[in-house]
C-alpha cells in the first residue's frame, strides 16, 4: 500500500499528541484515518467556517430563528454527519471512533464551537440507536443519513433529555428518582403516546429524528426511563422556540413539544424501561469526553487569536516580545495540552470498549448478508422482536462490560469538567491581558469566553459531572450496568 | 431572602445610595436588555438625559461651577447601585464625568459649559498613542468609550512630558470615529475608535500630569463600583434561583456547594466595598488601581458563578445573567490591564 505523505496539520497533530505518533507505528492506516478527519475538519474550518463565523454570531443575536443551513451541507462533503456511524454501516465510525470524534470536535471548535456543536449534536443525537442495539433502525434511519449525505443533503439528529424543570436530574440515576419530570410516554395500543416539553436541544429544530428520553410513567421515571425514535414529521410534534444563547450560536438550543405524539411500539430504542443505561448513561459516558475535545477547542481558538495578537505590533511594539506575554502563552498553551490528555485518556478507553461492539467480525457478519433481506419486513420485524433485541444485547454485553463502562464514565466526566474549566481560564486570561481595543482578534477571543461559558453547563453542569467523577470512582456508589437479554440494567 | 450586608455610611450616601436605586429600578432596569441589544434606542438616551436628576452628569464638577459636587465614595455609590441594573449606563456616565474632570480639576469653565450644553456625553480617549504638537493633534486611540457619537473628546497627550489634556470637538475635520468595535460588554457606552489627523483643539490645558492621574483615579474607582454592583446583582439573582429550583430532590439553595458558591460571592462583595471606600479615602493613584484590579475580578467570578448557579437558563437572554457576565468582563479589561497596572504598581512604589 502506498503510504500517504502527512501534511503540515497531520505532522503538527502529531507533535501535539505524541501518543498517537507512537500508535502508527503499529497502526498507520488506523491512525491516517484519523489524521485524514482532523485535516478535513480543518480545510471545512479554513473554507467554510472562519469566513463567516463572526458574522453569524452577530447575526444570530439579532435573529436567533435564523439557521445557517449551510453548516450542515458543508459538512456532508467530509461526510461529518457519519461519523459516529459505524463502517459496516457505511460510515466513517471505525477502530478509533470516540477519539476521531473528539479530534474533529477540537478541530472544528477551535474555529467556531457553535458551527462545531452543530455537527457534534447530531452525532450525539445518533449514539441512543447504536448503544440501544436498535439494529432496525440502522437500516432505515442511519442508511438515510449515510447516503443523504453522499448526495450533498444533510439528516441530522438531536438528542433530548433536558426538561424545563430537571436538568441536572435527568443526568444522574440518583437523582432520576426524586426528579420533577414532566415529559411521559403513555403506554397505549400499539405503542406510546409522548406528552410534554424538551428544552435547550442542540441542534432540536434541523433534526429530521430525535432520541428522546421518557419515563412511560412519570412517577416512576426509574423503573419506566426508556428511550425512543421520533420523526419530526410525527403528529403532535413541534419546535415552538429557540433560545437566545450568549454563545455557540449558530447551534440552535431548541425547544421541543410533544401533543400527543404516537410513537409505534417499533421506535421504542431497546427495551421499555432500559433507557437508564441504554439512552442515558452510557451515551453520557461515551460523549462528555468529546465535549472536554470542545472546549479544548475553545481553549486553543482563544490561544491561537491571542498568539496573532501578541504578534501584530501596537504603539510600536509587539506584545509578544515581552516576557510576561510569553510565558502566559505558554500558560494557555500548558492548559491546552492538559485537556487534551484528559479527552485522550477517556476517548482511547471509549474506543477499546466500542471497537470490540461496533467493529468486531461479529458484528460484521451481521452485515454479510445483502440489505435487500437485512431491512426487508420480516428481518426489521425480527430485530424489533424482543428475540432479535436480546441477540444485538447479548453481542454487546459480550464487549461491552459494566465496569469499563463505569470507568468511562468517570474519565468522560472528568474530562469535561476539566476541559470546560480550563476553556474559561483560557479565554478569560487572554482578555485581561489583551484589554479592550481594536483588534479583529480580540473580536474572537471574546467569542470564544462567551462559547466557552456553555460547556461548563451543558452535558451535566460541571457540579454534576464532578459529582459523576466521584460517585463512580471514589465513593463507587455508582455502577453502571449494561442491559442484557436478561436484564433491563442500571 | 439573603441580605447583602450594608456598610454604615453616613446619612447623605445613605441618601444617595437609595436615590439612585430609585432612578435604576425605574430607568434602567425596565430598559437593561433592550439598551444592551441596541444602544442607540432613544430609550436609553431618554434614561442617560434623566441621569441628570441625580447630578450624574456633571457629578465632579463643583457646585459654583454648575456641578454635582460629589465626592469620590459619593459617585462609587451611586454607579454601584446604577450598575447594577446597567451597567453599561453606569460605565458611559463614568466615562463622561471622568472626561469632565480634568476640566473641573482645572477651573475650565468654557469647556464645562460647552458639555453641559450638549446633548450627549463626553468620550475620554484614554489610553493610546496621541501626540499634541505645534497646535495639532495626531494619532490614534484604539478604544474610546462614548466615542460612537459624542460632541466631545477629551484626551492626554502621550510620550510627551509635560502632559497636555486636550478638549476636541466631536465633529472636527480631521478626526475620524470608527465604531465597528463589536462590543460585548458595556454596550450602552458605545466604543469606537478614534484617528485624529491633525485635529485643531478646542482647548488645551499643559502641565496634565495631576489631572490625567485625577482622571484615570476616578475611572479606576468608578469601574471596581460598577462590578460592585454587577456582583450584587448576580448574587441576589442566583440566590432567588437557587431558592425556587428543585434539583436533586431539594431547592438548589439547600445544596451546600452552591451555598458555597452564593458564600464566595458575598464574600467579594464585602471585600470590594471595603475596599472601594478605603481607596475613596486617598487621593493616591495606587490603592484605586489595586482596588480595579481586585473588585473587578471579583465581580467577573461572581456573574460567571451566578450563571453556573442559573445552569442553562443562565447562559440565555432570558434570564439577564449572561450580560452581567459580558459587562463585568469589560470593567476588567478598561482603562488598562491587571498586569500593566502591577508593573505600574511597583513603579510608582519604587518612585515614592
Amino acid at each position: 500500500m502506498l503510504q500517504r505523505e502527512l501534511s503540515e496539520r497531520g505532522k503538527e497533530l502529531l507533535r501535539d499528541f505524541p501518543v498517537l505518533a507512537t500508535l502508527r507505528e503499529h497502526d498507520r492506516s488506523g491512525i491516517d484515518g484519523m489524521i485524514k478527519m482532523v485535516e478535513d475538519a480543518a480545510e471545512y474550518n479554513r473554507l467554510y467556517s472562519e469566513p463567516i463565523a463572526l458574522e453569524l454570531d452577530e447575526r444570530m443575536e439579532a435573529e436567533p430563528d435564523f439557521f445557517e443551513h449551510e453548516i450542515l451541507e458543508k459538512a456532508c462533503k467530509y461526510r461529518f454527519l457519519s461519523m459516529a456511524i459505524p463502517s459496516a454501516l457505511g460510515g466513517l465510525a471505525d477502530k478509533y471512533m470516540v477519539t476521531a470524534m473528539a479530534l474533529a470536535c477540537e478541530e472544528l471548535c477551535s474555529c467556531c464551537a457553535g458551527i462545531g456543536l452543530a455537527i457534534a449534536a447530531h452525532s450525539l443525537g445518533v449514539s441512543p440507536l447504536l448503544t440501544s442495539g436498535a439494529m432496525a433502525h440502522w437500516e432505515t434511519v442511519l442508511y438515510e443519513i449515510v447516503e443523504e449525505e453522499k448526495k450533498g443533503k444533510p439528516v441530522v439528529m438531536a438528542y433530548a433529555i433536558t426538561e424545563p424543570s430537571a436538568g441536572t436530574d435527568v443526568e444522574e440515576p440518583e437523582f432520576l428518582k426524586m426528579a420533577d419530570i414532566g415529559m411521559e410516554a403513555r403506554k397505549v395500543d400499539g405503542g406510546y403516546l409522548l406528552n410534554g416539553r424538551k428544552c435547550f436541544i442542540s441542534g432540536g429544530s434541523e433534526a429530521k429524528y430525535i432520541t428522546v428520553c421518557a419515563a412511560t410513567d412519570r412517577t416512576r421515571p426509574m423503573e419506566t426511563w426508556s428511550t425512543f425514535l421520533v420523526d419530526k414529521d410525527m403528529e403532535g410534534f413541534s419546535c415552538p422556540r429557540v433560545e437566545l444563547k450568549m454563545g455557540q450560536r449558530a447551534c440552535h438550543a431548541a425547544e421541543l413539544l410533544f401533543e400527543d405524539v404516537f410513537v409505534p411500539k417499533s421506535h421504542i430504542l431497546g427495551y421499555e424501561g432500559d433507557g437508564i443505561a441504554n439512552g442515558m448513561l452510557i451515551v453520557l459516558a461515551a460523549s462528555r469526553g468529546p465535549v472536554g475535545a470542545i472546549a479544548t477547542g475553545i481553549a486553543r481558538g482563544a490561544y491561537e487569536h491571542f498568539l496573532a495578537w501578541a504578534r501584530t505590533p501596537c504603539n510600536g511594539k509587539r506584545p509578544i516580545d515581552e516576557e510576561r506575554i510569553k510565558m502566559a502563552l505558554v500558560d494557555m498553551k500548558a492548559a491546552v495540552q492538559q485537556s487534551r490528555g484528559m479527552y485522550l485518556s477517556h476517548s482511547m478507553a471509549g474506543d477499546a470498549i466500542f471497537r470490540g461492539a461496533f467493529t468486531s467480525p461479529l458484528f460484521k457478519s451481521m452485515f454479510l448478508m445483502p440489505r435487500a433481506i437485512r431491512a426487508s419486513k420480516p428481518m426489521s420485524g425480527l430485530f424489533n422482536s424482543d428475540y432479535g433485541k436480546a441477540m444485538v444485547n447479548t453481542i454487546f454485553r459480550f464487549f461491552i462490560k459494566d465496569e469499563e463502562i463505569t470507568d468511562l464514565m468517570a474519565l468522560g466526566s472528568l474530562a469535561k469538567f476539566s476541559c470546560a474549566d480550563h476553556a474559561m481560564e483560557v479565554t478569560s486570561r487572554a482578555l485581561e491581558l489583551m484589554g479592550a481595543d481594536d483588534s479583529i482578534e480580540r473580536r474572537w477571543v471574546e467569542k470564544c469566553y462567551r462559547d466557552a461559558k456553555l460547556t461548563q453547563i451543558y452535558e451535566g453542569t460541571n457540579q454534576l459531572n464532578r459529582l459523576a467523577f466521584y460517585d463512580t470512582r471514589i465513593g463507587k456508589t455508582l455502577n453502571i450496568e449494561v442491559p442484557g437479554p436478561f436484564k433491563r440494567g442500571v | 431572602m439573603a441580605r447583602i450586608p450594608e456598610i454604615k455610611e453616613e446619612e447623605r450616601y445613605r441618601i444617595l445610595r437609595e436615590t439612585a436605586r430609585d432612578y435604576a429600578a425605574r430607568e434602567l432596569a425596565p430598559g437593561a436588555e433592550q439598551f444592551d441589544l441596541d444602544p442607540a434606542s432613544p430609550q436609553l438616551k431618554e434614561a442617560i438625559t434623566k441621569a441628570e436628576s441625580l447630578g450624574m452628569l456633571s457629578a465632579l464638577v463643583p457646585e459654583e461651577l454648575g456641578g454635582g459636587d460629589l465626592d469620590a465614595y459619593a459617585f462609587c455609590v451611586a454607579l454601584e447601585e446604577m450598575g447594577a441594573e446597567s451597567a453599561g449606563v453606569a460605565a458611559a456616565l463614568l466615562v463622561h464625568n471622568a472626561a469632565q474632570l480634568p476640566l473641573a480639576l482645572s477651573e475650565h469653565r468654557e469647556g464645562i459649559s460647552k458639555i453641559a450644553s450638549a446633548s450627549t456625553l463626553a468620550c475620554l480617549a484614554h489610553p493610546g498613542e496621541l501626540a499634541v504638537s505645534g497646535g495639532e493633534v495626531n494619532g490614534r486611540a484604539p478604544f474610546a468609550f462614548n466615542a460612537a457619537e459624542s460632541s466631545f473628546v477629551i484626551l492626554f497627550s502621550s510620550g510627551g512630558v509635560p502632559v497636555t489634556v486636550v478638549m476636541v470637538s466631536g465633529e472636527t475635520d480631521g478626526l475620524e470615529v470608527s465604531t465597528d468595535l463589536h462590543q460585548m460588554g458595556l454596550r450602552p457606552a458605545r466604543a469606537g475608535s478614534l484617528q485624529f489627523n491633525g485635529v485643531e483643539p478646542m482647548a488645551t490645558i499643559p502641565q496634565g500630569d495631576r489631572l490625567q492621574r485625577a482622571s484615570e483615579r476616578i475611572l479606576h474607582l468608578g469601574l471596581a463600583a460598577i462590578a460592585t454592583g454587577i456582583a450584587k446583582k448576580a448574587f441576589s439573582k442566583a440566590y432567588d434561583y437557587a431558592c425556587d429550583r428543585y434539583q436533586a430532590g431539594s431547592k438548589i439553595i439547600k445544596h451546600q456547594q452552591m451555598r458555597v458558591m452564593l458564600g464566595e460571592m458575598l464574600a467579594g462583595i464585602e471585600e470590594n466595598r471595603a475596599m472601594i471606600a478605603r481607596a475613596c479615602a486617598s487621593e493616591d493613584t495606587a490603592p484605586a488601581m489595586v482596588t480595579w484590579m481586585k473588585a473587578t475580578r471579583n465581580g467577573c467570578k461572581a456573574a460567571i458563578d451566578g450563571v453556573q448557579i442559573h445552569g442553562g437558563y443562565g447562559y440565555m437572554r432570558d434570564y439577564g445573567m449572561e450580560r452581567l457576565m459580558r459587562d463585568a468582563k469589560y470593567c476588567q479589561m478598561y482603562p488598562t490591564t491587571d498586569q500593566e497596572a502591577l508593573l505600574k504598581l511597583l513603579e510608582l512604589s519604587e518612585s515614592d
